[in-house]
């Protein structure tokens, strides 16, 4: 079941994408995976699989003594996507939730 | 192996680097019994309204130490250095049993109290109640606890109401047996880390300079200009009341198997008002038993304090609007300081067997201090996959007339 599930998130997930890249087109495409959308939705607010303590945020820390680096290294133009590729700079390794 | 009046374990503090350093938090403590400084009643147990402790007789109430205070629990993180961990986070030693037996200190009769469940038992012949507070090295007794100060009432309007928003594809089983006043008080094992470390972080992060549309063929797309910076972050990080699950069972958190992500949810607790232990505080609620030692939950704790200092860094990053890639980050943890605490949920469990006879356990747990509240509801499947198939067959039809006019 969580397998199937998995499954109809990431379609989810792909068509969300897909809808913005091709704009209004996908609006379309978003009704034709609608009943998986719903059982998606229905299922994570009644399991609550998805949910975990952000320790990531909700601990108390503090910083000291910050020295900050920031070389310019060259200027890009005509990138297709809008975040840098490989961002790692908000991944959480240390949840122990098993989702997929 | 049953023990007499069981006298703690006196360890010794070491000073090698990896070794850590224990400093005791059960001074002064007494098993036996522990008396109502008014009327010398042991009849006592926690006022949840106030978060004192109360005697059943005269009423008269108190406060244990704060353990932050009591401990120096608050002192600079800045200056912790190797590991200091509280006498009740010591290594569980495999062979201390679960079952105790005490001298009633009233008539001398023999007492067990198995330290799975409690850390308090009635002496069968004079009815006092004997509590256990010097630490055993089998997690029984933590350094601290936070007492509840969420009412039952309140928990269980939480939890029904929590569950009153998902009945509808609720089971049918779930619904009919559903009864928000089976909550039961439960005071969980974790242990609160305070951290203190050096971070060095090198990448590489992007600022937009512009964004515009380009045309490819007979569609628009969006096209970006950015700036690529070499990025280097060094700093020092206090990490303060890091909380991590100490309890084997509830470390498993594979939401295929178990729903122990509900309890995990609804952390974090205001640790800083936990007091020294007193098993008096769990009379009238469950406990369960510390079982994983330092040495299995460092390194869950240190990749979490990572990912801390990951995040808390982002406040330096503001101008990459295009996120930041980390080629190295060193998180050099200089000092820590361990402490276990029980800590205070109401849980309302539901097992759920279905019909090839495997059972899974649902919980709506609340955290008694914050009245956070968080659960899972077990499904009715045929239900669900019937409106989502409707939904899904008049979405179809939605769908291709959209895509049939282009939209």
């Amino acid at each position: 079941m969580l397998t199937h599930f998995a499954w109809m998130t990431a379609s989810g997930q792909l068509i969300a994408a897909s809808s913005s890249d091709e704009g209004s087109r996908g609006f379309g495409l978003v009704f034709l995976l609608s009943g998986f959308i719903f059982y998606a939705a229905i299922y994570l607010r009644y399991r609550n699989v998805d949910k975990r303590h952000k320790h990531e945020s909700e601990t108390e820390s503090a910083m000291f003594n910050m020295q900050e680096t920031n070389d310019f290294v060259v200027s890009k133009t005509g990138l297709t996507n809008s975040k840098i590729a490989g961002a790692n700079n908000n991944v959480v390794r240390g949840a122990r939730r098993k989702f997929f | 192996m049953p023990t007499d009046d069981v006298e703690p374990e006196a360890q010794p503090a070491t000073s090698t680097e990896d070794a850590p350093n224990v400093f005791r938090t059960d001074d002064g403590a007494q098993d036996g019994l522990a008396k109502c400084a008014r009327c010398g009643a042991t009849e006592i147990s926690l006022n949840v309204a106030t978060g004192n402790l109360r005697c059943g007789f005269c009423r008269f109430e108190w406060a244990t130490d704060n353990a932050i205070e009591a401990f120096n629990l608050n002192g600079d993180i800045s200056k912790l250095s190797g590991i200091l961990v509280g006498s009740g986070s010591s290594d569980i030693v495999p062979s201390t049993e679960e079952i105790l037996t005490f001298k009633c200190s009233a008539c001398g009769a023999e007492v067990v109290i198995d330290t799975n469940n409690s850390t308090q038992a009635r002496c069968h012949w004079c009815r006092n109640t004997l509590s256990m507070n010097q630490q055993v090295p089998n997690g029984a007794v933590p350094d601290m606890i936070l007492p509840f100060t969420v009412e039952k009432s309140t928990a269980v309007e939480k939890i029904a109401s929590f569950v009153g928003k998902r009945k509808f594809f609720a089971h049918p089983k779930f619904r009919a047996e559903f009864n928000a006043e089976n909550v039961m008080g439960v005071y969980l094992p974790y242990m609160v880390v305070d951290i203190n470390a050096h971070a060095r972080m090198t990448g590489e992060g992007e600022h937009q300079t512009r964004s515009y549309t380009v045309k490819v063929g007979d569609k628009q797309e969006q096209r970006y200009d950015a700036d690529l910076f070499n990025v280097v972050r060094e700093f020092d990080i206090q990490v303060n009341d890091l909380t991590v699950e100490s309890s084997s069972d509830r470390l498993d958190q594979n939401t295929s198997q178990n729903s122990n992500n509900i309890i995990n949810t609804i952390m974090p607790f205001d640790v800083e008002n936990s007091v020294r232990y007193d098993s008096n505080y769990l009379a009238g609620f469950t406990s369960e038993r510390r079982d994983s030692n330092l040495d299995q939950l460092s390194p869950i704790a240190h990749t979490q304090a990572e990912d801390i200092t990951r995040h808390r860094v982002n406040d330096s990053l503001a101008f990459y609007d295009r996120g930041v890639r980390w080629t190295a980050e060193e998180v050099d943890v200089r000092g820590q300081r361990w402490v276990s605490a029980y800590l205070p949920v109401w849980l309302y469990s539901y097992q759920q067997r279905n019909s090839s006879g495997k059972t899974f356990l649902h919980y709506v747990a609340v955290n008694a201090r914050t009245g956070e509240t968080m659960g899972s509801v077990p499904l009715h499947q045929s239900k669900l996959l019937l409106v989502a198939g409707v939904v899904q067959l008049v979405g179809t039809v939605i769908g291709l007339v959209l895509v049939a006019v282009g939209i």
